[in-house]
């Protein structure tokens, strides 16, 4: 992840097809488009895991079908413990064997339609509920030294809370952090990095221009008229942050991508 | 043995945005997905199937595009699809809908088994099942948790109830509702998918089905809503309990007995 | 059946209850829905029957009358002992051939809800499920069903204008079961079961009664729910024990859920479960949109937090302020006490 930041490499969010969609094959098209061209551009690919608890096919098999070209340093795969243990096993498996390398580890959106890992299936009995904090262990134990494991961090909760679960990741194994979207400096996520100083940190920018929808995924309402340019935004997080990574959610691949290129170079 | 499962296509609750002022679900431009209860009953007949051997029809009454959620039944192991829609079957109520299924069950022919969902998510009336049971004079299980047993003239289940639960033997063919704990549904790859897509799903009409005109749709279902409203907003005032913690138990159950809750 | 014309609403008369009988034994559901009855038959002019079906039931149909039956149609049969779906069906849809009822309200439990259907298509008239709201229109004199649907997202109001009987299952608990009235005076009629009823019906093997069965959330009629306030898997135990007292289910925030305090499966909000409990206790929880959508639909919302300006505290029904970790301990130990 050093090497991300280092080298300037974005993270690129890119939402795999629902599984309610009428139109699979155009899609894929679109999809396989997206991943080549973060691919062409060295930046890296990060792919969801049936966000907000709406289905959707998973990365490593899209890649798999559609035979898309890996490379380790780009692509990540958003992994949360709505899967059956034998879904578990087949994406690590996949994963490996593609030579994904980054997963970023989420306890996740649940739904009536998604099956959640039990603690049997993680070998974590001592617990209620199978969090990230067990996937991650399970990961540890059963791929050693095969994947680089990342967690996500959210400024919006109760810090007291937010920091213990962190602990308890990073006791796990997690290497690098992902925060929730920030649209400014952010005083928790500052403490955060002065916790953790050995550990990357990749921000989250939100680049739709529809900030109230922000509330959606992290929780806290944000009125609907706020006004909110995500390019410069994205700028002024660079110079906040200059030395974690950056994570673009909601790109518009139309409207954005071409303008993101020298944003973070020219700092 | 054949098992036509029943599949119905509603919005997606998930997917749902909320209205900031009435704080409910604002239904406009939600995704149509399976019926969540429905994935059980996919599963289950998939699960018989593969232990007794023939075959699973997924049937759904809706518009064109509830194609969809038979795809998705055939991509997690259903046999084929068959879709019951034309403008004729709009606005059917359970009885009409239940009566448009019964008489697709009847055209299909040999059927030993209907599996369906204990509950749609948007209607949440659970009258479809027993409503085709009925329609077919045939014998019924509601709330299925488990099918014990079964054989080319018999099936035995288990069926919750409120105080616990029982098991009945019922002959064949026969129909049953089934509840979330019955088993673990799959979920469809994109493989499966993929394959489903390339399968064809016959569409039928009413007159396919030898459905009669005054017993479907609008004119076929006795139930009319008149009124649809948000739920009356909750009552704004609120009784504040203050105190030492043994004065705010005190004061509480005082509250409870007085709406006889304890 | 349809209705030819209008005068053909003449031919129905009465208000029906058909009683639900567990374990032998009249059901609370059954008093609500004779207190319902009462209503609507005063508005109609009319008189309320109660239908009991059942085994050794005899001596309990006179039960009935204190709670406002006029008529109580007995079927006292070794053949009713356990729930038989498409015997209790035939039974009804010859009875209702033969007194034609102009209405008929069943409970919305899963014996109602699986039976009343059956009765409806066969007897080729409406039904409305899970009614929680029941009147007659002023103009037309037709019984207005009001019910929630889309998970209590939307109340819709029906009724069947060409149909008769006009049917409906009532939930539990929302009626208001009326006082016994012994000085009450009322008929018993007596009916039995014909060959043709019990031919073809379900063998029923085994019967198992449990009055811990762990209540899940969607059939409760109390949750008490914990939030990040729980501070972990006890605090839950603590909730767990509450709700043992009081026959209710434990539900969680998810804020809890991804602390790993408790399964997925409590859950209650947007990417949860969606719940209508008559009474839904809310401990430590601050009340995001993403819970009070899956929760806001309870009839009765008891909030405990020490902060009393979260939105829970402000939407709730009773607004308890101080520590949860005294209130709730204090509760059980009352309830055990009472
Ligand atoms: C607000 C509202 C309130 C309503 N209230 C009533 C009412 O009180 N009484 C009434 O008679 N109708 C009512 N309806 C109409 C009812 O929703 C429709 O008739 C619907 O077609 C079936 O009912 P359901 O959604 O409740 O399904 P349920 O009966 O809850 O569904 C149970 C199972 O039946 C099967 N099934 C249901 N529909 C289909 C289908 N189209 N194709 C294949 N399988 C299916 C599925 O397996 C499903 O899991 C209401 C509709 C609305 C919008
Ligand atoms: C896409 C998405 C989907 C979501 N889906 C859901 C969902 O389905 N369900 C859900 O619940 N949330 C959901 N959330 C999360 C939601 O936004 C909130 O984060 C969550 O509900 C907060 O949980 P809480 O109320 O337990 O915690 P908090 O908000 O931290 O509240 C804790 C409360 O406990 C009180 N408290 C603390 N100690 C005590 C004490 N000793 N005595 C009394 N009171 C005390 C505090 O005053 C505070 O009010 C979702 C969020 C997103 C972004």
């Amino acid at each position: 992840m050093r090497y991300h930041i280092e080298n300037k490499i974005y993270h690129v969010e890119i939402l795999p097809p629902k599984q309610s969609t009428e139109k699979l094959e155009a899609d894929l098209e679109l999809f396989a488009e997206k991943y080549n061209r973060v691919m062409e551009s060295g930046y890296c690919a990060c792919i969801t895991d049936n966000a907000m608890g709406l289905l959707a096919f998973q990365g490593h098999e899209i890649i798999n079908e559609l035979n898309l070209k890996v490379n380790p340093e780009q692509v990540m795969i958003h992994l949360n413990t709505f899967h059956t243990k034998s879904n578990l096993c087949e994406i690590l498996d996949t994963c490996m064997a593609k030579g994904i390398k980054y997963l970023l580890i989420i306890s996740g959106d649940g739904s009536d339609r998604l099956p959640k890992l039990q603690p049997a299936d993680v070998e974590a009995e001592d617990v209620q509920s199978v969090t990230s904090v067990e996937l991650l262990r399970y990961i540890k134990r059963h791929y050693p030294d095969t994947f680089t494991l990342g967690v996500a961090f959210n400024p919006y909760e109760p810090p007291e809370h937010e920091f213990e679960k962190l602990k308890r990741k990073i006791d796990a194994g997690a290497e690098f952090i992902v925060t929730q979207p920030i649209i400014e400096k952010n005083a928790i996520v500052d403490e955060m990095i002065q916790k953790y100083p050995d550990i990357p940190v990749i921000v989250e920018a939100w680049m739709s221009k529809k900030l109230y929808l922000l509330s959606d995924a992290v929780g806290y309402p944000i009125p609907e008229d706020t006004e909110f340019d995500p390019i410069k935004t994205l700028m002024q997080i660079h110079r906040d942050y200059p030395n974690c990574g950056v994570y673009l959610s909601l790109l518009g691949f139309k409207t954005q991508y071409h303008l993101i290129g020298e944003t973070w170079r020219n700092i | 043995m054949k098992i036509v499962v029943c599949v119905k296509q509603v919005p997606a609750t998930n997917d749902a945005k909320i209205d900031p002022e009435t704080k409910r679900i604002v239904r406009e431009g939600m995704q149509a997905i399976l019926n969540p209860f429905d994935t059980y009953a996919v599963e289950e007949a998939v699960q018989l199937r593969d232990k007794f051997g023939g075959e699973v029809i997924a049937l759904s009454m809706g518009p064109e595009k509830a194609a969809l959620v038979l795809r998705e039944a055939i991509s997690v192991g259903a046999d084929r699809g068959l879709l019951l829609s034309d403008r004729a079957f709009g606005g059917s109520d359970t009885w009409a809908t239940s009566y448009v299924l019964s008489k697709a069950i009847e055209k299909i022919g040999g059927v030993d088994l209907v599996i369906c969902g204990k509950q749609a998510i948007d209607g949440d009336t659970a009258q479809v099942g027993p409503g085709i049971a009925a329609h077919l004079d045939w014998m019924q299980a509601a709330c299925v948790m488990e099918v014990c047993d079964a054989d080319k003239d018999t099936i035995t289940v288990k069926r919750m109830h409120e105080d616990g639960y029982d098991i009945c033997e019922m002959s064949l063919p026969a129909v049953v509702t089934v509840v979330k704990d019955i088993n673990t549904p799959r979920v469809p790859t994109l493989k499966g998918r993929l394959a489903s897509d390339k399968s064809e799903i016959p569409i039928w009409k009413p007159e396919d089905i030898g459905a009669q005109s005054s017993k479907i749709g609008l004119d076929g279902s006795p139930t009319r809503v008149v009124k649809t409203a948000p739920p009356p907003i909750r009552n704004s005032v609120t009784k504040k309990i203050t105190g030492t913690s043994a004065e705010c138990v005190k004061e509480l159950i005082a509250e409870l007995r007085l709406r006889s809750i304890l | 059946m349809r209705l030819k014309n209008d005068s053909d609403k003449l031919k129905y008369s009465n208000v029906w209850v058909v009683a639900e009988v567990l374990s032998g034994k009249i059901q609370p559901v059954t008093h609500e829905l004779l207190g319902a009855a009462r209503s609507l038959a005063d508005a109609k002019k009319s008189k309320v029957w109660a239908v009991l079906l059942g085994h050794n039931v005899k001596e309990q149909a006179q039960l009935l009358i204190p709670y406002g039956a006029d008529k109580v149609l007995v079927v006292d049969d070794s053949r009713l002992s356990g729930f038989s779906d498409e015997l209790e069906a035939r039974i009804l849809v010859r009875l209702i051939k033969k007194y034609k009822p102009e209405i008929l309200i069943c409970g919305a439990t899963t014996r109602g809800r699986a039976l009343i259907p059956r009765v409806a298509v066969v007897s080729e008239c409406g039904l409305t499920a899970d009614c929680t709201e029941l009147s007659i229109d002023p103009v037309s004199g037709d019984f207005l069903q009001t019910r929630p649907a889309f998970g209590g997202n939307i109340m819709a109001t029906i009724r069947c204008p060409f149909h008769r009987p006009q049917m409906a299952t009532v939930r539990p608990r929302v009626m208001k079961a009326p006082d016994a009235d012994f000085s009450r005076n009322g008929e018993i009629i007596f009916e039995e079961v014909t060959e043709s009823d019990a031919s073809k019906i379900k063998r029923i093997l085994e019967v198992f009664h449990s009055d811990d069965v762990a209540v899940n959330l969607a059939d409760a009629q109390i949750i008490i729910s914990g939030g990040r306030a729980m501070k972990g898997p006890e605090g839950f135990k603590m909730l767990g024990r509450l709700a043992a007292r009081v026959g209710g289910a434990v539900g969680a925030s998810r804020a809890a859920v991804d602390a790993g305090w408790i399964p997925y499966a409590h859950q209650i909000g947007q990417t949860g479960q969606t719940v209508q409990t008559k009474v839904y206790i809310s401990c430590g929880i601050s009340g995001q949109i993403q819970h009070l959508v899956g929760m806001q639909s309870c009839n009765l919302i008891i909030a405990i937090d020490k902060d009393p300006s979260t939105p829970m505290m402000q939407m709730a029904d009773i607004a308890v302020v101080g520590d949860l970790f005294e209130i709730v301990p204090g509760l059980t130990e009352e309830i055990v006490k009472l």
